[in-house]
């Protein structure tokens, strides 16, 4: 599952944002996601992706930031 | 100060049986058990088999939608969505704009839940001692606190009352019904949501009640008529899972908006048996019946029907009728009495809720459902009252009365009487 699809989908599913509303640009914030949902979230990439999100990340405001900060742990993981 | 009558104006029960809360009473009425075989092989250290109550047809994301089902564990599913039918059908918008929402300010929710959300927190310790996992999902606390379910109901209705839950065994629901009414009652809400949710199928739950031994046995052939209060024969307790709801108001408002009023409560009582936190004792059992009944200014002849606590244990039914005999004198003998755990389980902290909702039913139906497995053989020492065998109709009811008698000795006993006809 790719970052994007990973934050479409929990975008969708748990916070019931339309699908075409997910652009990079977005703000978290403006989606509905609180801090505890953008803890949630990243939980939710570790569990599926098998990576490990440190504690003191900047916290990502955009579809786009969030999409880096998987893909860069995704690619440390993969070397 | 002055009293309020109190109104029930909503009803809400989600059935074992599948349908809706009339359905739920017909299946009662007709002496139908809703207890099937549990039996769970996969990923347990033991298997698990025992007569249960399941709530299968429930979908949460069909009755809550996907992203609110998701943000609770199952028994604040049950109670949401056990919530939303009672204040459906109370006819009460969701919610109110900001402009109209002053009124809610005041109205609140309480809630009953004897194991809360256990099964998230197993779940987490599965995550973390057996997968060595060393975190686990951040909405754990919100998902597994107890009082999750007033938590969402209040937020998905805007109240802005008092929101808050009782844990007490058994009798978590009839207390929280019973606080509820009390602040109806005093003026203090003009509309309180009451009610009760639990499920009881955590593996770690069932091996602790079994490891007490009073759970009845039985298996795929058996299993329907397992729970068997007051037989001479009764083997033990049937736990299930499930969520019950009533939306309590101030007469005066629900007549004023032409609501359909479903029943009264009028009284409410309680006592501590302060002896031992598992054996029932008949004294604290008749307090708590006088309790209600002076609370409710009724006499004992003006009670038709009893739902007892009634869970089958040895020990546990002939104390119970002894209470209602001390408590009925020369009227025992023909008060229709009944234990419906014999077709819908032993909801634990749901218990008083969802036997609340039968007992209003019964009176607004004017229909008594029976104990279920208990024809020809009623336990000698359970004798001296009126054992509905089968379901009855046409039965004249004006008051009835709910028996919660739960472990750790908390009694509590809620008064109703009929809708106006």
């Amino acid at each position: 599952m790719s970052s994007t699809e990973l934050i479409r989908t929990f975008l969708v599913d748990r916070l019931g944002v339309q699908p075409e509303q997910v652009m990079p640009e977005a703000l978290l914030a403006e989606l509905g996601v609180d801090s505890l949902m953008l803890a949630e979230l990243m939980f939710e990439a570790e569990d599926r992706l098998g990576i490990d999100i440190p504690s003191d990340v900047q916290p990502p405001r955009t579809v786009a930031e969030m999409q880096a900060v998987i893909d860069s742990l995704a690619a440390l993981k993969t070397g | 100060m002055r009293t309020h009558r109190v109104a029930i104006t909503g009803i809400g029960v989600i059935s074992p049986y599948g349908g809706d809360a009339r359905d739920f009473f017909d299946r009662l009425l007709a002496g139908e058990s809703a207890v099937r075989h549990l039996l769970v092989t996969e990923d347990l250290p033991r298997p698990l088999s025992h007569p249960f109550v399941s709530c299968h047809g429930f979908d949460p994301e069909a009755a809550l939608g996907k992203p609110l089902a998701l943000m609770m564990e199952r028994f604040a599913q049950l109670g949401m969505a056990a919530a939303f039918q009672a204040w459906d059908q109370a006819g009460l918008p969701r919610k109110v704009d900001e402009a109209d929402g002053d009124e809610r300010e005041g109205w609140g929710c309480i809630w009953g839940t004897a194991l809360g959300g256990l099964e998230a927190h197993e779940r987490g310790g599965r995550e973390m001692w057996l997968k060595g996992r060393e975190r686990v999902s951040p909405l754990s606390v919100v998902q597994g606190m107890n009082n999750a379910v007033n938590a969402h109901i209040s937020i998905q209705l805007g109240l802005g009352g008092l929101s808050t839950s009782h844990t007490a065994a058994c009798a978590s629901a009839s207390i929280a019904i019973g606080e509820a009414f009390r602040r109806v009652r005093s003026g203090e809400a003009t509309v309180m949501v009451t009610g009760g949710s639990d499920i009881c199928q955590s593996y770690s739950v069932l091996r602790a009640w079994e490891a007490m031994r009073v759970m009845a046995p039985g298996n795929a052939e058996t299993a329907s008529a397992a729970c068997r209060p007051f037989a001479a024969d009764r083997a033990g307790l049937v736990l299930g899972e499930g969520g019950a709801a009533l939306v309590l108001e101030d007469w005066d408002h629900a007549i004023a908006r032409g609501a359909t009023i479903h029943g009264e409560i009028v009284g409410y009582g309680t006592s501590c048996d302060h002896s031992h936190l598992v054996r029932p004792h008949r004294q604290g059992q008749v307090r708590a019946l006088r309790a209600a009944l002076a609370d409710a200014g009724l006499a004992p002849q003006d009670v038709g029907y009893v739902n007892a606590h009634g869970t089958a244990t040895p020990e546990g039914d002939p104390v119970e009728v002894a209470a209602l005999c001390e408590v009925f004198g020369d009227g025992a003998a023909g008060l229709p009495v009944s234990a419906t755990k014999s077709m819908h389980g032993h909801l634990l902290g749901a218990a008083g809720a969802i036997e609340a909702v039968v007992t209003v039913l019964a009176l607004r139906e004017q229909a008594v459902p029976p104990t279920a497995h208990l024809a020809g053989r009623i336990d000698p020492a359970c004798e001296g009252v009126d054992h509905v065998l089968e379901g009855r109709r046409q039965v004249p009811l004006r008051a009835a009365l709910s028996n919660s008698f739960a472990f750790g000795g908390s009694n509590a006993v809620l008064a109703f009487r009929a809708p106006p006809r």
